[in-house]
């Protein structure tokens, strides 16, 4: 029984991870342009309405590649979401997340048949000081001086960028 | 006034029982304390009013707790890379100096922590999700936008067990022993539900924290993309999803505050160095 699922677990995981290759499909949450290349300016192919399917074929910053029924290019992220039954912003879904918050998940969802290691409210409230896992935890300090290093090792170039406002609108929620 | 009267003595309640509990009387320094803070309009102690240290302690103590939980990963060279990237993101944040600590631990739920003081830890089966160094960037940068906004410690005040402590710590900053009693066992506020405010904050912070740093922006928003895609039903993320916006809910704020702005920003993602858990 638990490798059973142990079993159905690790092939959901081999599904999930080749996805960066593999074609994954989504839809679009909000009316956006297609566009010819991964930026703004670029050509529009076709203006496309909140809830069109996509197939997401790769992803370059904050752009995906997309083949939709209405042609293929390129889209915002922020405007897609991947998986099959997502609703737009999260709206019907949030109905069975709120039962979720006003008690416990379902009725067989509890950690220990699983046999995956969860960590509860419960545990989290039982919890007892541990102070050598502590002492180890802080061993692996890194220097502001080696974060540098590692960073440009990595040719990672820090640059200045303001934070974001809160945006004015509520959007949706 | 009368409010804050009562809030006030509800929290001295509350307080006295968790000191009492552990068997030394601060009866004196509370009267004390609640005296100080009548002659000051009878305000709360001042929000994030801790010394850096006091802030330490406290999140010491609560990172404590939460390793007695679930135990770092045993893999050093994990546990270092996290710190490089962890660290590296931090510095760009308005507390560079902070004595930031991060870390994976042993749990295949779906989640991320922090606590005060720079504390910071994420869960093995999140670890596990993430697919290059920009996302982990996104990740860490997330929760540092937490500890930054001292989003926890806040909580920690408004929950009074801290809340008239501003000055009891300050008296007794270096015994751990008595922040230990005044914290007390336990690490559910790390799991505590923030406002849903201070979530999207610290999303927004996240991906301005990961694009300082040089990484691709858009690595936070990625791994929200995936967490949306397991199922609400999974045990794995009930936690998560009971204390936070559906990603979903978070992706739609932040595609509002990002919109074109990161258009011109391209980042790195670091996929070839991203260390893989065995």
């Amino acid at each position: 029984m638990m490798n059973t699922i142990r079993c159905c677990f690790l092939a959901t995981l081999l599904v999930i991870l080749p996805a960066a290759h593999a074609a994954e499909s989504g839809a679009t949450v909000k009316a956006d342009d297609l566009k010819a290349q991964p930026f703004s300016d670029a050509k529009t192919v076709a203006r496309l309405p909140a809830g069109e399917k996509v197939e997401i074929l790769t992803k370059n910053g904050g752009w995906l590649q997309v083949k939709t029924a209405k042609g293929s290019g390129w889209m915002r992220m922020l405007s897609i979401r991947k998986g099959e039954a997502r609703k737009a912003s999260g709206g019907a879904e949030m109905a069975g997340l709120a039962g979720l918050a006003s008690g416990r998940a379902g009725t067989g969802k509890v950690v220990a048949t699983t046999g995956i290691r969860g960590l509860n409210e419960e545990q989290l409230k039982e919890a007892k000081f541990n102070e050598a896992e502590l002492k180890r935890a802080e061993s692996y300090l890194t220097s502001r001086a080696d974060a540098q290093k590692f960073a440009a090792k990595g040719k990672l170039k820090a640059r200045q960028l303001d934070y974001l406002p809160e945006p004015a609108t509520g959007g949706a929620q | 006034m009368k409010h804050t009267t009562i809030k006030l003595l509800a929290g001295l309640g509350l307080a006295l029982c968790v000191v009492s509990a552990h068997g030394f009387d601060l009866q004196q320094e509370l009267r004390n304390a609640a005296k100080e803070l009548k002659k000051s309009g009878g305000k709360p102690s001042e929000i994030g009013g801790y010394s850096e240290e006091e802030e330490t302690a406290i999140g010491r103590q609560i990172a404590g707790n939460l390793l007695g939980a679930a135990p770092l990963v045993k893999d050093d060279k994990l546990q270092k890379y996290v710190n490089n990237v962890g660290r590296w993101v931090a510095s760009q944040s308005e507390r560079p100096d902070l004595a930031w600590h991060f870390g994976v631990i042993e749990s295949d739920d779906i989640n991320a922590f922090a606590a005060p003081g720079g504390y910071i830890f994420v869960t093995k089966g999140l670890y596990k999700k993430l697919q290059n160094e920009a996302e982990l960037a996104g990740v860490l940068a997330h929760e540092v936008g937490h500890v930054i906004r001292k989003h926890h410690l806040k909580l920690l005040q408004q929950s009074k067990l801290v809340d008239l402590g501003g000055k009891l710590l300050a008296k007794q900053a270096g015994e751990n022993e008595k922040i230990r009693n005044l914290i007390g066992s336990g690490a559910e506020i790390v799991a505590r539900s923030l406002d849903k405010g201070a979530e999207f904050e610290a999303d927004r912070i996240g991906v301005v924290l990961a694009a300082r740093a040089g990484y691709d922006a858009y690595g936070l928003p990625e791994v929200l993309q995936d967490i949306g895609h397991v199922s609400a039903n999974d045990s794995s993320v009930a936690l998560l999803f009971k204390t936070h916006p559906h990603p979903d809910e978070r992706l739609a704020k932040l595609g509002d505050a990002m919109d074109d702005r990161f258009d011109n920003i391209k980042g790195l993602d670091l996929t070839s160095r991203f260390y893989r858990i065995k």
